[in-house]
């Protein structure tokens, strides 16, 4: 539970919305509960006033009832207008928040997560925390407030009667649901865990549809897929059942509460101590008073399913980052880059580079060759900070871990292995938002070998690329990440396999391209295998396989 | 739009699941319907006692008989609410994994042919989308029908003992579904744009967090996190405004509910003060009212849950019934064993006639050997292997395998007898062995062994700790990009395949693994016809003839060394 809370802090500005969300729960409450005993007490006082033809002065009784009638209705509608919209409140501020925890993090601290995973954490665990203040925190503040109010108010007519409902109601509101929560706790992480598992499998086979088709294992996939379904299904039956083995639990408790209130009020009304319209009146108060406990059962039972979710994206948001922000930001003296035994292994696999050293003078141009699974890419995300590492990497003079990531995106521009294409326009895959002018835009166009292709697409700049860059190919994909990099116009740009996926004639009309926009006072390290690419480099450095 | 037809079929299509477990959701409602008769029962017997206890002035030893009935009726509530809620929970769970089911086979052979749409949506589909149509089994199909019993069993015992109060109720009833309907009408529409809105949101949270590494180099982030916050606020206005409106119906319900309780209690108040009725009898209506409303206002809470599982149905009924690409099942099967050639006649295919394609293509691709196939980016290559594979079929003219027409043969057997590279090879997030086993189950250690060896890969997993059984990351992450590329050709040696089309087989390979990896291909296409698509010299050089396209079109159709040697 402490956990559940924890993770609202990120939200705490709409403590307001919160409060009010409960206190609104709680008026509806007494205004429900307060109808029924009015009303029952007004009827069998009428009764009495009926068959002993004593006065009764109905005026106030009546007009109450109406009075308590509108109050109940139109508080419930704002009592869920203000709980949702404190919940999306709430859920808003958290997913910005993870997000911004997520960035430090990328790629090194989430690569171990399937990107289906990944997604299924961001959207249904942080969509589940909708769930923590609508049905978990608000119904547990206004069921317990409620609760006790209740009994204060038996109470005022008979102590004993008092003790026993509010008994009954706590046994109704917590002690079971706590029990049937016990019994849930096993299938609820369950069914999280197999609800993340089918929908990274889902996701994995419909990428990978064709390549199924072809290898004949689409029946292999679906089945695999049925599986994780019929067994997440049965956990959902599970928890349905002990779902409503509570609310069959509390329909009971309820009427034995109306036994055994009638059981100890009915000598009290002998003994004159309580009057009869009052015990009718206590009776339907009781009775009322059991509706505001139903919701309390429920917010208990999504508990540990919550408190799963909530874990999974503790576990993603306080993963140590690869590298942390320095505490104190150095700035750099210049562009130079010097590289001294540097290595880099995986967590705990082999290792990935090194040891490694090179130095790159302001305005050279290296290429950097070896074989696959040297770590060429990997030279290139430490050099992005991506990724911890033993030995030393200074530009301009300050070790990389003491260099601020901003400082460093405005020193050094990359073209990654696998640049991610957004599922957005060409435009703004070249520009992320970055402010351009359309000239040089169109230099940088031409420089990529994308201008003919562009301008015989009928939407030109602003047409979609599809999801990952589905709906243009490999080579399209390839130079419109390098016209990314371009725009950045950094004094220190890699470039990990600018030409992949390049015909030998393109190939040869972007690397004249590059080396003219490149040389000068550019440093480039183009890491590679091509052989036409190394006419951008002034140097060749080959680098060995890691032992 | 199509959408609102789609709409007006999402509740038969739903009913018609619901058939699938109509004895389970029977048995919910009878167990309903049992209890709202016990709860008549025990209003009855409460009132009684009021009335021996008020009235009557009797003590609690004369009525303790009467509460041991009352303790009783109570129980039997008790049970009947479990049966009930269980029966339908059975049969919303059934309904969720037969839909589930034949909608995933249905995607799987629909996103070859082009015809689904992107990944992260219709796996929202596929997985929370199923979920919502439990909302309308289990909820709101039981409730619908016995709001429209149960408060007919309250007015039939209501009218002969006070027909005032029974008229109210019966004049407010009618007022609540008409409300309903309304309001309802109004927050269906917006309750789809909620839903689309949902998915967009889904699918660009992904998008942003595997772009996550690209947005940091550029110093772009942060500003993307704002995009989050905003996105997040959209939808946040979104669903208030859903919620503004569905709550109306709600509020409707309620207002009705509450406020005809309130007349009731009022007017036999008045009926009693004058000695027109017991309290009995009195007591005994006031108790009812409530309860008359209650399952109405249960469907009025069940009407959200309605909505949400149209919404989903109709997320999932156009997929169920998009027609699958024309697949000749029963078709005729080619004799295994001989390498076949490929002979493709005009074969013209444009995508929606917007861009890329190929045009009047004509070619022959000789049994055995290694093709190359050749052209600059967009020139159509893709789709041309796409079409050999079978996964688009000619717009215009044939492709013949040894004489057969693809168009005639049978799709699976075609297919157990290729074999195919992409670009960027599926690997899913198991055990290499597993990776390696798709689609090749019978593949003993050896054979295995064999074809990475191969792939000049075995050394290489020889390496790590796990061995075949080291479990990759999602898309291979753990290998590298070359060292992937490796294990999908280890992966073709695998199939018995006859026709084997490589997209790049060396692109991302060194000289020495690319050299391991050619020579490997020289093997594979003994004994198999084998096409590579490819830029690079070395491979092309290997090949007996290099196939160019243009545009779309064939440019030529030459030997290496001619093409080499102008090229160059």
């Amino acid at each position: 539970m402490r956990e559940l809370v924890r993770i609202l802090q990120p939200a705490a500005g709409q403590r307001g919305w919160m409060l009010a969300g409960v206190g609104l729960g709680v008026a509806v409450i007494a205004a429900n509960t307060a109808l029924m005993a009015v009303s029952g007490w007004f009827v069998a006082s009428m009764a009495v006033a009926g068959v002993t033809q004593v006065s009764f002065n109905y005026f106030f009784p009546s007009a109450a009832i109406r009075l308590l009638a509108i109050l109940r209705t139109v508080g419930r509608y704002g009592e869920r207008l203000v709980t949702h919209e404190a919940a999306f409140r709430i859920l808003a501020d958290l997913r910005s928040w993870l997000f911004r925890r997520l960035i430090p993090l990328a790629p090194a601290g989430i690569e171990r997560y399937a990107s289906n995973d990944l997604a299924g954490r961001l959207r249904a665990d942080v969509d589940s925390l909708e769930n923590l203040y609508l049905r978990i925190i608000a119904p547990l503040g206004t069921g317990l407030v409620s609760m006790l109010l209740a009994g204060l108010f038996v109470a005022c007519f008979s102590t004993k009667a008092a003790l026993v409902v509010l008994l009954v109601l706590l046994a109704a509101g917590l002690v079971l649901p706590l029990a049937t929560q016990r019994l849930a706790q096993q299938p609820g992480r369950q069914s999280v865990k197999l609800a993340g598992a089918l929908r990274n499998r889902v996701g994995q086979g419909l990428q990978g549809a064709e390549e199924l088709l072809l290898l004949g294992a689409t029946d292999q996939q679906a089945a695999e897929v049925e599986r994780l379904s019929r067994e997440l299904v049965v956990q959902q039956v599970n928890l349905g059942r002990l779902a409503g083995a509570t609310g069959a639990g509390v329909v009971t408790l309820a009427g034995f509460a109306l036994v055994l209130l009638a059981l100890l009020v009915i000598p009290e009304v002998r003994q004159q101590q309580v009057s009869g319209p009052q015990l009718v009146m206590l009776l339907l108060f009781t009775a009322a008073a059991f509706e505001g406990v139903g919701p309390l059962a429920h917010a208990l039972q999504l508990v540990p399913a919550t408190a799963q979710a909530v874990g999974r994206i503790r576990e993603l948001a306080d993963a140590p980052p690869a590298l942390p922000e320095p505490e104190t930001r150095e700035k750099p003296q210049g562009y130079r880059i010097e590289l001294r035994g540097v290595s880099c292994t995986y967590a705990d696999g082999p290792a990935m580079l090194g040891p490694f050293s090179l130095t790159l003078a302001e305005g050279e141009r290296v290429a950097v060759v070896g074989a696959s699974g040297s770590g060429k890419s990997t030279l290139v995300e430490l050099l992005l900070r991506f990724r911890s590492y033993r030995g030393s990497i200074a530009i301009g003079g300050v070790e990389l871990a003491a260099l601020a990531p901003d400082d460093l995106s405005r020193l050094v521009a990359a073209l990654p292995q696998q640049p991610h294409l957004f599922n957005t326009t060409i435009r703004h895959n070249i520009l992320l938002g970055r402010e351009l002018a359309e000239q040089e835009l169109e230099r940088i166009l031409d420089d990529c070998q994308l201008s003919r292709w562009i301008a015989s697409l009928p939407q030109g700049l602003d047409t979609p690329v599809g999801e990952s860059g589905s709906a243009i190919s490999g080579g399209e994909g390839r130079r419109i990440a390098l016209a990314r990099t371009l725009v950045a116009d950094t004094p220190v740009v890699l470039l990990d396999e600018p030409t992949e996926g390049l015909d030998g004639e393109t190939e040869q009309l972007v690397v004249q391209r590059l080396t003219r926009r490149l040389t000068g006072k550019r440093s480039v390290l183009v890491v590679t295998h091509r052989p036409a690419v190394l006419a951008l480099a002034q140097r060749v450095v080959r680098i060995e396989q890691a032992s | 739009m199509p959408t609102t037809e789609v709409h007006s079929l999402s509740e038969p299509w739903l009913r018609q699941q619901a058939r699938t477990v109509r004895g389970r959701l029977l048995t919910a409602v009878l167990w309903g319907l049992a209890g709202g008769l016990l709860i008549i029962l025990q209003a009855r017997l409460l009132a009684v006692l009021c009335q021996r206890v008020v009235i009557d002035g009797q003590g609690r030893t004369a009525v303790q008989s009467l509460l041991a009935w009352v303790a009783l009726v109570i129980l039997l509530r008790g049970i009947a609410s479990y049966l009930g809620e269980h029966a339908a929970v059975r049969a919303a769970a059934e309904v969720r994994q037969q839909v589930r089911s034949l909608l995933y086979r249905k995607l799987l052979l629909l996103k070859p042919a082009g015809l689904a749409g992107e990944v992260g949506p219709l796996t929202e589909v596929v997985t929370a989308g199923v979920e919502g149509l439990e909302a309308y089994l289990a909820r709101f199909l039981p409730q619908m029908v016995l709001a429209g019993l149960l408060p007919l069993a309250v007015l039939v015992v209501v009218l002969p003992n006070e027909w005032r109060s029974g008229l109210v109720l019966l004049f407010s009833a009618p007022f609540i579904p008409l409300l309903m309907v309304l309001i309802g009408k109004g927050s269906e529409a917006l309750n789809r744009r909620q839903w689309e809105r949902l998915s967009r949101m889904a699918g660009h949270l992904l998008d942003l967090v595997q772009g996550l590494p690209d947005l940091k180099i550029f110093g772009r982030a942060k500003h993307e996190a704002e995009l989050v916050a905003v996105v997040s606020e959209q939808y946040r206005q979104g669903t208030m405004a859903v919620l503004r409106v569905a709550f109306l119906s709600a509020f409707t319900l309620e207002f009705f509910a509450t406020v005809g309780t309130a007349v009731v209690a009022v007017l036999i108040g008045f009926r009693l003060l004058a000695g027109n009725l017991s309290l009995v009898d009195g007591l005994f209506v006031l108790l009812l009212a409530p309860e008359f409303y209650l399952p109405l206002r249960n469907l009025g809470l069940a009407y959200h849950s309605r909505m949400n599982g149209l919404a989903a149905a109709e997320r999932i009924i156009p997929l169920l019934e998009r027609p699958l690409p024309a697949t000749t099942l029963a078709g005729r099967v080619l004799p295994s064993g001989s390498a076949p050639e490929v002979r493709c006649e005009s074969v013209t295919f444009r995508y929606g006639g917007q861009r890329g394609g190929v045009q009047d293509i004509s070619l022959t691709i000789p049994s055995g050997g290694l093709t190359a196939l050749v052209g600059a980016s967009g020139s159509g290559k893709s789709t041309l292997a796409r079409l050999l594979l079978g996964l688009a079929h000619p717009e215009r003219g044939s492709i013949t395998v040894d004489g057969t027409d693809l168009a005639a043969m049978d799709q699976a057997a075609w297919r157990s007898q290729l074999a195919w590279v992409a670009q960027q090879p599926f690997f899913m997030a198991a055990s290499i062995r597993a990776n390696l086993l798709l689609g090749a189950d019978a593949a003993d250690e050896t054979a295995i062994r064999d074809a990475l060896e191969q792939a000049a890969l075995w050394p290489v997993i020889a390496r790590l700790p796990d061995g075949l059984d080291t479990v990759l990351g999602d898309r291979g992450a753990g290998l590298s990009g070359g060292e992937l590329r490796r294990l999908a050709l280890g992966r073709v040696l695998l199939r018995n395949a006859r026709l084997v089309v490589l997209d790049e087989p060396t692109a991302g390979l060194d000289a020495e693994n690319e050299r391991l990896v050619l020579e490997m291909l020289k093997r594979l296409a003994v004994g198999r016809t084998v096409l590579v698509i490819s830029h690079r010299e070395a491979a092309i050089a290997r090949c007996s003839r290099v196939l160019e396209l243009a545009n779309g079109r064939l440019e030529r159709m030459v030997t290496p060394q001619q093409y080499l040697g102008v090229s160059s």
